[in-house]
């Protein structure tokens, strides 16, 4: 009993950690745009697609196809930023109604681009790690190493550089930030740009453990809209509370109860926390 | 704007309405110059399209945009069926049982979902949406679950099994003309101005004497009846029904609509159905252009066209207006 509920919690921590990655973009785009972008999930199928060309058309070793799935990422992010949510900056409800325009561009390209049938990945490590009882496979772990790696690298970013500190201030208060020298054309792109980044390289990290295929993007995108709403929207803090706690939640309800259960308790618990709390767990209330 | 707007055109509403009257009757007659059965099924996918999109209009004439419009015409359908299958009743009971409990459920949870506004809103309709779905799947005794109810009696009234694809047609036309003429009723009554007042600034509503949650709850039931009603109808001429045919992607078509016929005009949904609608039965072949169509569509349409479609005689007259 007890190992399987060590085991339960391993998985919640990896699960979490992909959420994290999801949720964080999408709360940071948000946060800076006041964009509730229903297009995000793409990104991570586009990420995971990049990935795939990378490692198994281009030949690339991976970490250098992870690279070059950033700095497409955030190109992409910057130029839908410019040419689809731009017009909308006044206007949350507008710029959130585009987003699921863009959303279904963006998949069905995939799908006239790569088809409807599911790739595979080539896998990078086999075998698992064994800690007395419990087991861990080496592909989740690499996933989940290579995961904090990035969430700390972009902690830092937004902690000790200037343009994270810049992002920081836009998330507290626009005009204020914009007074104090902030430059809106310049991070908005970016705001949006890193966002959808972080979702790509989520989406380039899990390719080898769930394949690739145009539809992926839609299980992630729900996973990131509870976590930010549960968190609260805007709040990464919230989100890195809400992610571990929302892994943790469905690896063992699942492992107990059942998978299905686990999806219809976390969202009557999204439902609850909207209805009760409707700035989310660490969001700050607003009119 | 709006109340403006509404203001404007209440004097000149006898001739434009008598124009669009004659070219919504001239449209609705197509199928009968083709007399292909073919033609008449993309009539009745209109019609059906339009009325649940009325629907989600009478919503967002408060201000408010529902992702959890799908459900509510599943709960139409699923009761309807039930109803006729489970218990051998008629249909001509089961059609308004589903507009009823669509009605009845959105009155339970309205008071405490109103409370949430714009992006807010949204995000928990989407969210009840998805707890929709999975809910009914759960329950595979009463949905079907993820292979649904096959086999649904097709539409008979009083005696009279509609087998035809005119008849439906008939049938759907005549009930998008009443839905169509309780919008008109609505919007020009008082009920409208109230709507209109709230919409545009509830805290102005509020403190002159417009009961702002009450009028939305109001508002966010007559919606989601209107949604049950459609769906019953939806579920007996389409013989088929499962939790997956009321997920997102229903919601986010009906907002589709009605972003690109016009969120706060009358004859939004109608005109966006229209033009939306018959697309995916024309491109059946081509199913992933006609989604990237719909979506460069969508953000044009808010992008250049905020009022939609419906709004663009609007501007043109205003037009016109200006240079004479």
């Amino acid at each position: 009993m007890s190992f399987l509920i060590a085991q339960s919690i391993i998985n919640g921590v990896i699960l979490g950690t992909l959420y994290l990655m999801m949720a964080i973009g999408f709360t940071l785009a948000f946060g800076v745009m006041r964009i509730v972008n229903f297009a995000h999930g793409e990104f991570y199928m586009i990420g995971a697609f990049l990935t795939l060309i990378g490692v198994k058309w281009l030949g690339l070793p991976f970490p250098a196809a992870l690279v070059v799935t950033v700095v497409m990422a955030i190109l992409l992010g910057g130029l839908v930023e410019r040419f689809v949510f731009r017009p909308f900056r006044a206007d949350e409800l507008s710029g959130m109604i585009a987003s699921l325009g863009l959303a279904m561009i963006l998949q069905h390209m995939a799908l006239i681009i790569f088809g409807p049938d599911p790739q595979s990945f080539p896998s990078l490590v086999s075998g698992v790690y064994r800690l007395g009882d419990l087991i861990v496979p080496k592909s989740r772990a690499l996933t989940l190493g290579a995961g904090v790696v990035i969430l700390l690298a972009f902690y830092g970013f937004l902690m000790h550089t200037r343009m994270g500190r810049a992002l920081r201030a836009l998330v507290q208060d626009q005009e204020v930030a914009s007074i104090y020298g902030v430059r809106l054309e310049i991070m908005y792109p970016l705001g949006l740009g890193l966002g959808v980044a972080l979702a790509a390289v989520a989406g380039g990290l899990m390719a080898p453990l769930f394949g690739v295929s145009p539809f992926i993007g839609g299980t992630p995108l729900l996973k990131a809209f509870i976590v930010v709403i549960l968190g609260g929207l805007g709040s990464i803090p919230g989100a890195a509370l809400a992610a571990i706690l929302l892994g943790l939640i469905e690896s063992l309800t699942s492992s107990f109860v059942s998978a299905s259960a686990a999806d219809i308790v976390t969202f009557a618990l999204v439902v609850v926390v909207l209805l009760v709390r409707p700035s989310g767990l660490m969001g700050r209330a607003e009119a | 704007m709006s109340a403006a707007v509404s203001k404007k055109t209440v004097p000149t509403v006898g001739a434009s309405t008598f124009v669009y009257l004659v070219i919504a009757a001239l449209i609705a007659s197509v199928p009968w110059f083709t007399g292909n059965v073919f033609y008449f099924h993309v009539g009745i996918m209109v019609c059906l399209a339009a009325m649940a999109t009325s629907g989600l209009a009478v919503i967002a004439w408060v201000g408010q945009l529902s992702l959890a419009h799908a459900a509510f015409v599943g709960l139409g359908a699923y009761t309807s069926v039930l109803l006729v299958t489970r218990l051998g009743l008629p249909f001509v009971v089961g059609l308004p049982a589903g507009a009823l409990v669509a009605g009845a459920v959105a009155y339970l949870i309205g008071k405490p979902l109103l409370r949430l506004r714009g992006v807010y809103f949204v995000l928990i309709t989407f969210a009840l949406n998805e707890l929709f779905r999975l809910v009914m799947l759960e329950f595979p005794g009463v949905s079907g679950g993820s292979s649904g109810i096959a086999g649904v009696p097709k539409i008979e009234l009083f005696g009279l099994v509609l087998a035809e694809q005119s008849q439906v047609y008939v049938f759907t036309l005549a009930c998008l003309v009443a839905v169509t003429a309780l919008l008109y009723l609505i919007r020009n009554g008082q009920l409208g101005r109230r709507f209109a007042a709230v919409e545009e600034n509830p805290a102005l509503a509020e403190s002159s004497g417009t009961p702002t949650a009450r009028t939305q709850n109001l508002a966010f039931v007559i919606g989601s009846s209107i949604a049950g009603f459609t769906g019953a109808i939806m579920a007996h001429y389409i013989g088929f029904i499962s939790p997956e045919t009321f997920g997102f992607q229903l919601s986010v078509s009906y907002v589709i609509i009605l972003v690109t016929g016009g969120r706060l005009a009358l004859w939004g949904p109608l005109v966006g159905a229209i033009f939306l609608t018959p697309l995916p039965e024309f491109l059946r072949g081509a199913l992933e252009y006609q989604h990237i169509i719909y979506g460069v569509i969508l953000i044009a349409v808010l992008r250049f066209l905020p009022q939609g479609l419906a709004g663009l005689s609007g501007q043109l007259t205003r037009l016109k207006g200006d240079r004479s």
